[in-house]
């Protein structure tokens, strides 16, 4: 236990609570808010209702209404002093539902931010930490890789990524704040800072993840997959390297650079997408025409890697990917996988011969290599990794599973063990020192008033929890 | 929500484009932007484009010169660098060559595009709108050179929801009126693609359901449909003084446009309209008027900008090496 209480010595934790705090309470007003919308709209709909019964009656009252209803319409010339904001024609007009909506206007220069380190260079592009001059704001600045030849343009994956994200806004995806540009000569992706990526926090970490954090990170990633399909988006690179985690336990998907919307019925895609580990049997097959499954595949892969910290499928090539796949979830067979032979590349596929009926050496051994997970965890990353793209659950079918259910219960983000940053430039702390003094000295100012009942909520659990002992504030 | 709205335009960036010291008279602007709207439909028929991708088109280059001003650089490249553009990230991508063959055709005197209809028909003469390898290089380069440019523009923002697909969920919801179909729905789609060409801007300052409650309401009176006797466009969350706004907006367009055409004569090439920025200087000339082509974006608002500077540099640089033959 003593060691475990290692993992949690942080002078993180009353600013993590604090926020977590925060923004739960956000949240519920948020909640709130909705309630309050939808019950205007019912009262409206139900006012037109009783409108269309009698017109009459209605008819010489409305004309009344209209004479001193104020001008609802957007205002097109500048000369009024307050051009009404969306907030205040809905306060004053009863009952119509003002869709709020941005403006549009020039980009930024990259020159509004200071350069503090790089984090990483990637197949889009580069990713470095910047702070906002005029804010302190830290963010990660990503530059789309141009090429000046180029004749077809910018990049159609960059421009894909741009387009999704700034439709996008959800705490489980990676928040695009701007697009800024130096001379137009590079472009730059203003993304929300996040601290780690859980691939290295995966490869660095001294002991795997408990059963409770894996829940509540599968949790996540399940939950903005959701609102991404739910979006008609597919990810198509889900892998750990492109999940951040930052200080609050909050998992955010990042790397939209093969991304893109999509209809349905799904239109003939390209199937050099996903990383080969990552990578679905029917896109190694040569499917042209896939879906949502194959990120689901993807998400299938991430549990197993948070269960042994290491990549699931490590195939060195195609072939070796796809008989690596078939080794853990079994050979397909035309009851487990219908119509898997009529893809394209299966033709050229020779099978081991089946022993018997089904089952036997041919089924999956997903049961066996993962001796410690329990019986509704097997049957989630069974279902997930699931050799027939019909077969595997959706994303939200995952969100109501029974494995998050069962004790260990999902752990809350708040109580989340924090790590150094790599992106951050962090050190790793030596497991027995003692905790450093605070480093986010920006993020604790930013706090401001907070609702400190939040706090002591999350310090009694994590007394319960663990016997940590509270550093007074 | 982003799926069903749009950024709209401000006060300020619509009045610039009227008074600022280096604006067009109205009537020159809305011709320019009519026509210019119209050159990106046809282009958009032949390169066969779906709808969708060129209203998108539509109402990208109406905010691009809401930003940068209609005289910023020239009006046909504009126009093929937003369908370029546009296209490329929808899931109908055209070649750069089909898009600047396309161009070339529409804007030789071969084709009918801005000819007067009472004009016989033009001679087919292949000579006019072959585009030369060195003329497509030219022409692809300022294609590309503007993709960047109206991105920059326009903060990347290239999302745009249109109020076609909302307007027959509408329909639907309205039981059709009580009318076929077909007929209807029809009625109700020209008048929101003729909302596109409209020179009062009718997409950057509006919301796509209301477009979508005004094409319905002008479709309904123009096929004697009945309509709900209540305040039905308030279901669609659209009040009295929009709808009524958008009604005339857009029952005004081909009226408004045909009279402002007939005061252009016709040119050389048997065209009748402003094609090119130089003929825009011409008409004011005619009309004891001038205006300078600018190679530079002409907002006035970031005077002294560094970076406004060395574009214009850069500008004044392309256009010299490429002026146009």
């Amino acid at each position: 236990m003593a060691s475990k209480a290692s993992r949690w010595a942080s002078n993180d934790d009353e600013d993590d609570a604090a926020a977590a705090a925060k923004i739960k309470k956000e949240k519920e007003e948020k909640k709130k808010r909705l309630k309050a919308e939808k019950a205007r709209q019912q009262l409206q709909l139900e006012a037109e209702r009783q409108a269309a019964q009698q017109p009459q009656a209605q008819q010489p009252q409305s004309q009344d209404d209209d004479r001193d209803r104020p001008m609802k319409r957007r205002r097109l010339s500048p000369e009024q002093p307050n051009p009404p904001t969306p907030a205040a024609t809905s306060s004053d007009s009863s009952k119509l539902l003002r869709f709020e909506s941005g403006a549009f206007g020039r980009s930024r220069d990259v020159e509004e931010y200071d350069k503090l380190n790089d984090i990483e260079e990637g197949a889009y592009g580069f990713v470095a930490r910047a702070r906002h001059v005029s804010s302190g704001r830290i963010v990660a600045l990503k530059r789309l890789k141009l090429d000046a030849k180029a004749r077809g343009g910018l990049p159609v994956t960059g421009l894909r990524e741009i387009q999704i994200l700034k439709d996008c806004r959800h705490r489980n995806v990676v928040q695009l704040r701007e697009v800024v540009t130096s001379r137009l000569e590079n472009i730059f992706l203003v993304l929300e800072f996040v601290e780690h990526d859980l691939k290295s926090i995966l490869e660095d970490m001294p002991e795997p993840f408990l059963a409770s954090e894996i829940k509540t990170l599968l949790l996540q990633l399940a939950s903005g997959v959701a609102y991404l399909h739910d979006h008609w988006i597919l990810h198509r690179d889900l892998k750990t390297s492109n999940l951040l985690l930052n200080n609050r336990g909050q998992l955010k998907i990042a790397d939209f650079g093969m991304a893109r919307y999509v209809g349905d019925p799904p239109p003939q895609l390209t199937q050099l997408v996903v990383t080969l580990w990552y990578r679905a049997p029917e896109l190694l097959l040569g499917a042209s025409r896939y879906g949502q499954a194959i990120d689901m595949w993807s998400v299938g892969c991430i549990f197993g890697e948070l269960l042994t910290r290491e990549p699931l499928l490590q195939g060195k090539n195609e072939v070796d990917e796809l008989s690596k796949i078939f080794a853990l979830c079994g050979i397909p067979t035309d009851e487990s996988w219908p119509g898997f032979r009529r893809l394209p590349n299966a033709k050229g596929l020779r099978l081991p011969p089946k022993t018997g009926g089904g089952g036997g050496g041919g089924g999956s051994q997903i049961r066996a290599k993962f001796p410690l997970l329990t019986a509704a965890g097997v049957e989630l990353l069974g279902g997930l990794l699931a050799l027939d793209p019909e077969k595997r659950p959706t994303a939200k079918q995952v969100l109501e599973h029974e494995y998050f259910k069962q004790d260990p219960r999902p752990k809350q983000e708040a109580m989340f063990p924090t790590f150094p940053s790599k992106a951050g430039q962090e050190k790793r702390r030596r497991r027995n020192d003692t905790p450093n003094a605070p480093v986010r000295g920006q993020q604790v100012k930013e706090l401001g008033a907070v609702d400190f009942s939040g706090i002591f909520a999350g310090r009694e659990a994590e007394e319960r929890g663990g016997g940590f002992s509270l550093r007074m504030v | 929500m982003a799926h069903m709205t749009n950024p709209l335009a401000t006060p300020d960036q619509l009045c610039a484009l009227r008074h600022s010291p280096n604006s067009l008279p109205s009537e020159l602007a809305d011709l320019v932007f009519f026509q210019t709207q119209c050159l990106t439909q046809a282009a958009g028929l032949l390169l066969q484009l779906p709808q969708s991708v060129t209203a998108q088109a539509n109402v990208i280059l109406a905010r691009y010169w809401l930003v940068e001003g209609l005289m910023s650089y020239e009006f046909s490249d504009v126009s093929a660098a937003t369908i370029f553009l546009v296209s490329k990230v929808s899931s109908s991508p055209r070649r750069p060559r089909d898009v600047c063959n396309v161009y070339a055709y529409l804007l030789s005197p071969s084709s009918t595009f801005l000819r007067p209809p009472s004009s016989p028909p033009p001679v087919n003469n292949p000579k006019d709108y072959y585009l030369s390898e060195s003329a497509f290089h030219r022409f692809h380069s300022r294609i590309l050179n503007l993709e960047s440019r109206i991105l920059y523009a326009l903060g990347f923002d290239t999302h745009v929801s249109l109020p076609h697909p909302l307007a027959i969920t509408y329909l639907q919801a309205l039981d059709f009126l009580g009318t076929p179909k077909q007929r209807i729905s029809q009625s109700v789609l020209r008048y929101l693609n003729t909302a596109l060409l409209s020179p009062q801007m009718l997409y950057l300052t509006s919301q796509p359901n209301a477009l979508a409650v005004a094409a319905i309401y002008s479709a309904a009176k123009d096929t004697g449909a009945k309509m709900p006797e209540s305040e039905w466009w308030e279901v669609f969350d659209v009040d009295r003084e929009e709808l009524g706004f958008l009604v005339v907006g857009m029952r005004s367009v081909q009226g408004y446009m045909d009279k402002l055409r007939e005061e252009i004569p016709v040119d050389g090439r048997g065209k009748r309209g402003l094609l090119w920025r130089k003929d825009v200087q011409q008409e004011m000339a005619r009309r004891g008027l001038e205006i300078s082509i600018p190679n530079n974006n002409n907002n006035s608002t970031k005077s002294g900008d560094a970076e406004d500077e060395m574009m214009r540099l850069m500008d004044e640089k392309v256009a010299r090496m490429e002026e146009y033959d």
